[in-house]
């Protein structure tokens, strides 16, 4: 078998890492080239204030893909996440700022409710696709009948966040996207908990005969993916300075794909934290690429479509070469 | 299979006993005016319908298949059909476009499946911005207007049955007989119960999913043309297409691992949708309580009906095949 120049270095890994990795490692070159084609358009970025500017709309995507994350390492989809999002700004651009006991309630509720959601998933062996869809329908009632127009007030804690500049000249966003992403794959792989996510996702029965309820397991899961969209919530409605349901319902897919770009899988047992977040930051920065090339904005979703597609493509190549 | 019928209900029960349950409602809160709701309720669902067709068979063909391009291709349909009719003068040309568009967009995400080996979700998914991107090229300054004659049949409901449901119950029909007495309909959802022996039995996999995809682009693509007929033409006007033509499918009793289509139950799925906005809208809940309303009804429909008389409760035997095809999938992605 021929085996091409980077292919080897790769083949020096073991296999199964190599192929674990690759995906991600791929997304990363992606993310880098387009880091720095946009540094060569707009130099002004390599700095705290630069990179803070287009990296702080990223982290609310960064976060809202590490709960598809968690959904789709136990062999979920979540279509509801975008929705969801939307009704945690609005919750905390409504109760959160006026009657903070409140807000803290209805976002513990809202957790609750996902933990519901796994429990009615598990069962009555629903698919997850469907039960998330009939949820988003609820998130974006009860995120209308909080904030019926977009607006509202954010807490004053977190106007002091997004104006916090950090020692070192580290960008704020990269370090609450870094310790989020840490936190997952501390949880997801590092804890008995993340190991029985995953062996949700790639095996049940035999997680079943070891010993370990599906229910608690699955409620737990989904409980931890409204943790992490609540997280998500809270940094976009310090992002946007208010509340709107219908500020990102497009995130339903998107993270779904930001999931699938760092190596994640739909049949679940595979838990990617770094791959997600790079996939994640890939997206956001696609976005912000365009904006430097004057694209018209009619046009952007093609592009971001198509390159999508060119890296997913890129993968299958490398992919077999390195097989 | 005989012995299993005589004991259980078809899978398309549910979704039309909820539609009855919120009919018998509607007519308990309006008092009187029972034909009209009905009539009402048949002439907005027929579009849903459509689109139901298409999304059920792309479901049908295994588990991961999913069309979440079928909201932007609908708005797209809607603009082009109107736009071309507009130039030529002839709404046929304008539907013929519409289609068209449908065919070559949803051959995008069959290349992206096929050959790029995307998970169908996320290549319909860059198939969705593609499609976006010229809607929203398409509607800059966009007038337009539809042809009074193909107006006038969308509305034109003689007796109080409308005549265009007529023609998609005809299509729901043909549908349902292609997938029950021919090959090509066998061959499907044999496809989609089991991708592996499917292939190895001789079934041209590749077909079959191009097959599915195209079909559900064209008729998506169709729904728009004629939707915007009806009203008029607008860039989001497929938006909610999407999830309520998933959640329509699966309440029908289509079942999301594949392998069982259920075209009858679309249309349960679909007037009970239609038929709970009118019944929202009748009582004067807000648009927030609407969608609260259909959430939990949309949850509860699956929590009844789960559970009822799916092949899979009595025997082990379809759970284990899921699984197997799971990892068949697995090694697909």
């Amino acid at each position: 078998m021929n085996v091409t120049g980077p292919a080897q270095t790769l083949s020096a890994l073991p296999k199964g890492l190599a192929l674990r990795a690759l995906p991600a490692l791929l997304t990363l070159v992606a993310m880098v080239i387009i880091l720095i084609i946009c540094g060569i358009i707009q130099p002004h970025i390599w700095s705290q204030s630069g990179l803070t500017l287009i990296m702080s709309p990223i982290v609310a995507l960064a976060i809202g893909s590490m709960a598809q994350m968690v959904m789709m390492s136990i062999g979920d989809i979540d279509l509801s996440i975008g929705f969801f999002i939307g009704m945690i700004t609005a919750m905390v651009a409504s109760l959160l700022g006026e009657t903070p006991i409140i807000g803290i309630l209805a976002l513990a509720g809202s957790v609750l409710a996902y933990a519901f959601l796994g429990a009615l998933v598990q069962l009555r062996s629903v698919p997850s696709l469907i039960a998330t869809l009939g949820a988003s329908f609820i998130w974006l009632g009860v995120g209308l009948f909080l904030l019926p127009s977009p607006g509202g007030r954010v807490p004053n804690w977190l106007f002091n966040y997004i104006q916090w500049e950090p020692p070192l000249s580290i960008p704020a966003p990269i370090i609450t996207m870094i310790i989020a992403t840490a936190i997952t794959w501390f949880v997801t792989k590092r804890t008995k908990v993340g190991v029985h996510f995953r062996s949700l996702g790639s095996n049940p029965v035999a997680l079943e005969r070891s010993g370990v309820s599906l229910l608690k397991t699955r409620m737990l899961a989904y409980a931890t993916v409204g943790i992490l969209g609540v997280l998500s919530g809270i940094t976009l409605s310090a992002e946007i300075g208010g509340g709107d349901v219908n500020a990102v319902p497009g995130y339903t897919l998107t993270t779904i794909t930001a999931v699938i770009l760092g190596g994640g899988m739909f049949t679940g047992g595979r838990a990617v934290p770094w791959g997600t977040l790079v996939g994640a930051v890939t997206l956001g920065l696609l976005t912000v690429l365009l904006t430097f090339l004057n694209l018209s904005s009619n046009l952007q979703p093609a592009v971001q479509g198509l390159i999508v597609i060119a890296v997913l493509a890129g993968r299958l190549v490398v992919d077999r070469m390195v097989r | 299979m005989m012995s299993f019928r005589n004991f259980s209900f078809p899978p398309w029960t549910w979704s039309f006993l909820a539609a009855v349950i919120v009919l018998i409602l509607t007519f308990a809160v309006s008092g009187a005016g029972g034909a009209q709701t009905l009539t009402l309720a048949f002439t907005l669902a027929p579009y849903l319908v459509l689109v139901g067709l298409g999304q059920m068979l792309v479901m049908s063909a295994g588990p991961g298949n999913i069309d979440v391009s079928v909201g932007k291709v609908f708005s797209l349909g809607g603009l082009l059909s109107i736009a071309v009719g507009e130039a030529t003068g002839s709404w046929v040309l304008g539907l013929g476009a519409a289609a068209a568009a449908g065919f070559a967009m949803a051959a995008i995400s069959v290349v992206a499946i096929l050959y790029v080996r995307i998970p169908p979700i996320v290549a319909t998914l860059a198939t969705s911005l593609i499609v976006s991107a010229i809607s929203l090229t398409l509607a800059k300054g966009f007038q337009g207007s539809a042809d009074p004659a193909l107006k006038g049949f969308l509305s034109w409901a003689p007796f109080g049955v409308p005549a265009f449901a007529v023609v998609v119950i005809l299509l729901t029909v043909i549908v349902s007989l292609v997938l029950k007495w021919t090959t090509w309909g066998s061959h499907m959802l044999a496809f989609g119960q089991a991708r592996r022996a499917a292939g190895y039995a001789g079934v041209k996999t590749k077909n079959i999913l191009a097959a599915v995809y195209l079909a559900c682009g064209v008729f998506a693509a169709l729904a728009g043309a004629l939707r915007a007929s009806f009203s008029a033409p607008n860039v989001e006007l497929g938006n909610d297409y999407l999830l309520d033509s998933i959640a329509v499918v699966v309440i029908g009793g289509t079942l999301l691992s594949g392998g069982r289509a259920v075209p009858a139950g679309v249309w349960g799925g679909a007037l009970f949708f239609i038929l709970l906005d009118g019944l929202l809208n009748l009582i004067g809940w807000d648009y927030a309580g609407q969608n609260v309303l259909k959430g939990f009804l949309v949850l509860a429909v699956l929590f009844l009906a789960s559970g009822a008389p799916i092949l899979a409760r009595r025997s082990p035997s379809p759970d284990t095949s899921i699984e197997s095809e799971d990892e068949a999938q697995e090694d697909r992605l």
